[in-house]
């Protein structure tokens, strides 16, 4: 057998430039620590948002236990919210997985959509605290494994700072009004992915799950979403992934003018249809459903799945949402090694 | 006078508001509804409902998104506002009250309240607990209330699996209480591992779901409306 001499970070760095690669590499840019690795280090999950240290070395573990190819910071959603002045909640007493969620919305109403942000956003909530744990896991992972972090897109991030019920009408009734709101929450993922950027981070992925074929029409995407998401991927130098799940078939081709080096898809999607769509060049990652699949299926099941995305045509074998942190382990590593083991 | 083609007129602004969006349309013909005496079942069931269906078609067809339903249901309650103090009790075997809220670690409550919606319209007494709920606060207010159903919603995976204890525990304390459960990761397998009565998996569902039970509503109402007149 041929032993591979690319590293998982070399490999994931020459398919975002477009390079000639030994295999699909098996990463992610959205969270994806596991209650194997939290209990190997003696943490619960409400624990690890809130400290630097811990949230790199509950990132670390999934490389480090299963050889998964790469490690991402943060785990939740609120990080962007929190620092724009939403209250958040990360359920410290819950001995369960519960993931942080905001308590307080920085708008209540249609009036208060023109609030000020604050001047001094990346000192503020945990931007830098996420910023840390980046360059705790470059260090000490990031000669072998590729970094990464995520940041909301503008939408899904008006959704978490107001009520998505009035934002979703909004966009209907007052499109200008939303669009306007829209562009300053691009500016502010800008200034915070460009920290990230700083701080060495390897690939950024863009989460705009607010915009799903299964909640707003294409249409809306083309007019509402498309600007703001250009905006960001224009303003960011690194390679960058955007992330959108549910019905996406008749977005791709959106998702990619977008100007994202990557788009990913979830189990929704019909990935062979979107290979024939953008063709054999575009950078498609997905899309095992990473619950039903890799947390509830068999490790028969999981194998099968994974063959079944790399015959269809993905560019990476990745999950379609967050990994669900009660994974079997064994599940994890039938799945890398059907894609180390994958001859087409 | 309410003629026959007046009653037809109304039915239809309500019917048509609805799908329309426009709230005010909705007013007027309810509150004209109300001002010529039309039953208000009728007017709800025949005017409103009937919008919400042909709402469902639009949605299933990808001609309205989320975005649309809202307003679409924001056009029912305004109808259903002015309505509901005007109807008269039905006996259709369908009564009583249900606790309904998004389990704990979930913020998301639009396909809870597309389901309210239809508790709303066929005149249960709902008691709505919200969104990010504590998981005894549902089996906390079953007990109080002595409700018949319990509707449990998330929208994400990693909230759903918080359900299957709340089932446990509320079977436990009352063995005949219906549960339903929604959201996005739900499935038929795990609704009946986990021993729920009813599952919608997404808001999609939930809609037609809502739909299909408010249509069998409005079916058996005009079932019993024929028996009426044949007697």
């Amino acid at each position: 057998m041929a032993v591979s001499t690319l590293t998982p970070k070399e490999r994931v760095l020459k398919l975002f430039r477009g390079e000639e690669i030994d295999r699909v590499p098996c990463f992610s840019g959205m969270g994806n620590v596991t209650t194997d690795g939290l209990n190997r280090l003696g943490y619960r999950f409400s624990q690890v948002h809130l400290d630097p240290k811990m949230m790199a070395e509950a990132a670390a573990t999934t490389p480090q236990l299963f050889g998964f190819e790469a490690a991402v910071v943060p785990f939740d959603l609120t990080v962007e919210a929190e620092a724009l002045g939403c209250e958040i909640n990360v359920y410290p007493h819950s001995e369960d997985i519960l993931y942080p969620t905001i308590k307080e919305k920085l708008i209540h109403n249609e009036e208060e959509m023109d609030v000020e942000f604050p001047s001094d956003l990346l000192q503020r909530g945990r931007i830098q605290l996420v910023k840390e744990a980046i360059g705790i896991l470059k260090e000490t992972l990031g000669e072998e494994y590729p970094v990464g972090t995520y940041v909301l897109g503008p939408f899904t991030l008006a959704g978490q700072i107001m009520e998505l019920n009035d934002l979703l009408k909004l966009s209907f009734k007052k499109p200008d009004k939303v669009g306007s709101l829209l562009d300053r929450l691009a500016d502010v993922i800008i200034e915070v992915a460009r920290d990230y950027e700083s701080a060495g981070v390897d690939f950024i992925t863009v989460r705009e799950m607010g915009a799903t074929s299964d909640v707003l029409s294409p249409r809306v995407f083309r007019s509402l979403i498309l600007p703001y998401l250009k905006k960001v991927f224009q303003a960011l130098q690194g390679n960058t992934v955007l992330h959108i799940c549910g019905k996406t078939n008749d977005i791709v081709g959106f998702m990619m003018e977008s100007g994202t080096k990557a788009i990913s898809v979830d189990q929704k999607n019909d990935i062979a249809e979107t290979r024939k769509k953008l063709g054999r060049d575009a950078l498609i990652f997905g899309n095992y459903d990473p619950y039903n699949v890799l947390v509830r299926g068999d490790e028969e099941l999981v194998r099968a799945t994974i063959r079944r995305c790399i015959e269809n045509g993905v560019s990476a074998v990745w999950p379609g949402c967050d990994i669900w942190p009660t994974v079997p382990p064994q599940n994890m590593r039938a799945m890398m090694e059907e894609v180390r083991n994958y001859k087409q | 006078m309410l003629t026959e083609e007046k009653k037809k007129e109304i039915l239809d602004r309500l019917k048509q508001g609805v799908i329309q969006y426009d709230e005010d349309a909705v007013r007027e013909a309810a509150q004209e509804a109300v001002e010529l005496g039309m039953d208000a079942n009728e007017a709800i069931f025949e005017g409103l409902v009937s919008g919400m269906e042909e709402v469902g078609r639009l949605f299933e067809e990808q001609e309205y998104f989320v975005p649309e339903l809202l307003m679409c249901a924001d056009a029912l309650y305004a109808g259903l506002d002015i309505l509901k103090p005007h109807v008269k009790k039905m006996d259709l075997g369908v009564k009583g009250s249900v606790v309904i809220g998004t389990v704990e670690g979930d913020v998301h409550d639009i396909g809870k309240n597309i389901v309210k919606m239809m508790f709303d319209v066929a005149g249960f007494t709902v008691y709505d607990l919200g969104r990010d709920v504590p998981l005894d606060r549902f089996v906390e207010e079953q007990l109080r209330t002595d409700s018949d159903l319990v509707c449990l919603s998330a929208m994400m995976t990693t909230t759903m699996v918080g359900m299957q204890k709340v089932i446990e525990k509320l079977k436990q304390k009352n063995p005949n209480v219906k549960i339903m459960i929604g959201g996005a990761p739900v499935s038929k397998e795990l609704a009946e591992k986990w021993g729920a009565d009813g599952y919608a998996p997404d808001a999609n569902n939930a809609l037609k779901e809502a739909i299909n039970m408010i249509s069998s509503l409005k079916k058996m109402r005009q079932e019993a409306e024929a028996n009426r007149v044949e007697k």
